[in-house]
C-alpha cells in the first residue's frame, strides 16, 4: 500500500473525526450553559439532580456512556437501534462534555464579584440585561483557557467512537497498521491530532486576544 | 431448551471439526461431514437456537505460534515441546477443558516422530519464556471468571514451559501493537489464536496446533441461509481478525455485495448489535462464535 493510498483511506476517517468534533461542540456548549443554570438553580431538587448528573458524566468512562446511550433503547425498551449509531455517539459526547463545560461556566460566573451585579442594578439594568451585557462577556474571557483544554481533549477523545464501530480516523489507522504490519499509520494519526490541536490552540488564542480589550 | 441448543451446537462443531486438520487423514470424508454439519445446523434452528452459522463458510485457517523472524531454534524447541505434550496426553487434556476448541485441535500422536523432541526438563531453568497474547480472545486467551489469565493457548504455553523447565511470564498486549511488542522483545512469541495464512513471511512459525473455520453467524429466523443471501445486508466483523482479512482479501467479492461491512473493536459489541437487530450477520471464526453463543446463554 503506497503512502498516498494510506492517506486517502485515512482521509475519510478524518472527516468522520471532524464530524464528531464539530457536532459535539455545537451541542455541548449550549447544553453546558443550560446545565450550569440548573446547577445554580434556587430550587434545591433541581440543583441536586443536576449535581448527580454531573457526577455520573464525569465519574464514569465515556466509553461506557457511549455503550449505554447506544444500547439502552434496545435493552430497556426493545426499540430498534438500526441507524441510531451516529446519533448515539453525538448524544454521548455532547452529554458528557456538557457536564464539564457546565462546571467551567459555573467557575467563571462565580468568579464575578457581587459588586458587578449591584452596580448594574443601580444603573437600572434588568436581570437578563445584566447577565448578557455585563456578566457573560467577562465570564467568556475568564474561562477561555479552560475551554481550550476541554476542546483539545475532545479532539483526542473522538477515537472512543470506535467503541460503537464508528470508523473514525484512529480506528482506520489501527486497521491499516495491522493489515500492513506498519507503524506509519500511527505516525500519520499522531500528526493529524497534533495539527488539529495546534489549530484549536491557535484559534482560541486569537479569540482570547480579540477579547482582551481592556489591555 | 438451552440444553437442546447446546447439544445441537456441539453436533455442528463436531461435524465441522472433522473437516479441519488437513495433511494426514481427515480429508477423505469432507463431503459427508459437511452434510452432517448442514443437518446439525438445521436442527439447531428447529430447536429454537437463536443464532446459527451458515453452512457455507468463508474458509479455513491454521493457528500457529509466531516467533521473531530468525528465532528458528526457539521455534523448534517450543514446537517440539508441544508435540511432546501431545504424546503424553497433556494437549488433549487441556483441550477437554475447552469444548469450543477441542474439535479443532489437529495434532495426533501417530504423526509425531518421537526421536526429534526435546526431553522433559531439558530447558535452561533460569530462562523465562514470555508469552505474548491478546487478553480479549476467548477461548484461546482471556481473563477467567476468577480474574486470572486462562484459555487454551495460555494453558498450553504454561504446560510447555513446565515441560521444558522454563519460567512462564504472561504478556497480555493490545492486539494492534503485537508486532511492536514482539520486535521490541517484550514478548518472545505471539500465541493467541494467531492465524498463519497471509503472514507466512512475517514471522518464523512454530507448529500449527489448531485449525479453525471462518463462518457467518446469523439469527436463526433471519431468513439468511447462504452467502448469496447476504447481499444488501449489514455484516459485522472485528478489526484485525482473520475474518476481516478474508473479507478484505480472498472474499472481497462477497464483501462487495454487503450493504455495509461494520468493523468493530471487539466481537462482544458486534454480538450485542446483532441481538439488537442493528446488523444482520457477523463474520467470525467458529470457535469464537460458538463461545459467544454459549456464554450468552449463561
Amino acid at each position: 500500500m503506497s503512502f498516498s493510498t494510506m492517506l486517502a483511506a485515512m482521509g475519510e476517517g478524518m472527516l468522520r473525526t471532524c464530524a464528531i468534533f464539530f457536532l459535539t461542540l455545537l451541542f455541548s456548549l449550549p447544553l453546558g450553559m443550560v446545565v450550569m443554570f440548573l446547577r445554580r438553580s434556587k430550587i434545591r431538587v433541581v440543583r441536586e439532580v443536576t449535581k448527580i448528573y454531573i457526577a455520573i458524566m464525569r465519574g464514569t468512562p465515556l466509553m461506557l456512556q457511549l455503550l449505554m446511550w447506544y444500547f439502552s433503547p434496545y435493552y430497556l425498551f426493545g426499540l430498534s437501534i438500526r441507524g441510531y449509531r451516529f446519533p448515539a455517539i453525538i448524544i454521548g459526547f455532547a452529554m458528557n462534555y456538557a457536564a464539564y463545560f457546565a462546571e467551567i461556566f459555573r467557575g467563571g460566573i462565580e468568579a464575578i464579584p457581587q459588586g458587578q451585579y449591584e452596580a448594574a442594578e443601580v444603573l437600572g439594568y434588568s436581570k437578563t440585561q445584566t447577565f448578557f451585557k455585563i456578566i457573560l462577556p467577562q465570564v467568556i474571557k475568564t474561562i477561555l483557557p479552560s475551554v481550550t483544554n476541554e476542546v483539545i481533549t475532545l479532539v483526542k477523545d473522538t477515537s472512543l467512537a470506535f467503541t460503537l464501530a464508528y470508523n473514525e480516523m484512529f480506528s482506520l489507522a489501527k486497521q491499516i497498521a495491522a493489515s500492513q504490519t506498519s507503524f506509519v499509520p500511527f505516525v500519520v494519526a499522531g500528526v493529524f491530532y497534533f495539527v488539529a490541536n495546534y489549530v484549536v490552540a491557535f484559534v482560541m488564542e486569537r479569540i482570547e486576544k480579540a477579547l482582551d480589550y481592556y489591555r | 431448551m438451552k440444553k437442546m441448543i447446546a447439544l445441537s451446537l456441539t453436533a455442528v462443531l463436531l461435524a465441522a471439526a472433522m473437516t479441519g486438520c488437513g495433511g494426514s487423514g481427515g480429508s477423505s470424508n469432507t463431503k459427508t461431514t459437511e452434510a452432517a454439519a448442514t443437518e446439525a445446523a438445521t436442527e439447531a434452528a428447529a430447536a429454537g437456537g437463536n443464532y446459527v452459522f451458515l453452512d457455507e463458510t468463508l474458509g479455513v485457517e491454521s493457528y500457529a505460534i509466531g516467533f521473531r523472524v530468525g528465532d528458528e531454534e526457539l521455534a523448534q524447541t517450543v514446537s517440539g515441546a508441544v508435540q511432546a505434550l501431545v504424546l503424553n496426553g497433556t494437549y488433549d487434556a487441556i483441550g477437554e477443558k475447552y469444548p469450543d476448541i477441542k474439535d479443532y485441535l489437529c495434532l495426533n500422536a501417530e504423526d509425531i516422530d518421537e526421536s526429534t523432541l526435546p526431553e522433559e526438563g531439558s530447558g535452561d531453568s533460569s530462562y523465562t519464556f514470555k508469552h505474548g497474547f491478546d487478553l480479549d480472545y476467548p477461548p484461546y486467551s482471556y481473563l477467567k471468571d476468577d480474574g486470572s489469565v486462562g484459555g487454551f493457548d495460555v494453558e498450553l504455553c504454561q504446560a510447555v514451559c513446565e515441560y521444558l523447565g522454563w519460567g512462564y511470564e504472561a504478556v497480555p498486549f493490545n492486539w494492534d501493537a503485537k508486532d511492536m511488542e514482539l520486535n521490541a522483545g517484550s514478548c518472545d512469541c505471539i500465541w493467541s489464536g494467531f492465524t498463519k495464512e497471509g503472514r507466512e513471511d512475517d514471522y518464523t512459525w512454530g507448529i500449527t496446533y489448531s485449525n479453525n473455520t471462518q463462518g457467518i453467524l446469523v439469527a436463526a429466523d433471519s431468513g439468511i441461509t447462504s452467502l448469496a443471501d447476504l447481499e444488501g445486508k449489514i455484516v459485522g466483523v472485528q478489526t484485525a481478525t482473520s475474518a476481516y482479512d478474508m473479507l478484505e482479501d480472498s472474499q472481497a467479492d462477497l464483501a462487495a455485495t454487503f450493504s455495509e461491512l461494520k468493523v468493530y473493536e471487539t466481537y462482544t459489541i458486534a454480538y450485542n448489535d446483532l441481538k439488537a437487530g442493528a446488523i444482520d450477520a457477523i463474520a467470525i471464526d467458529m470457535t469464537a462464535g460458538s463461545f459467544l453463543i454459549a456464554s450468552d446463554g449463561n
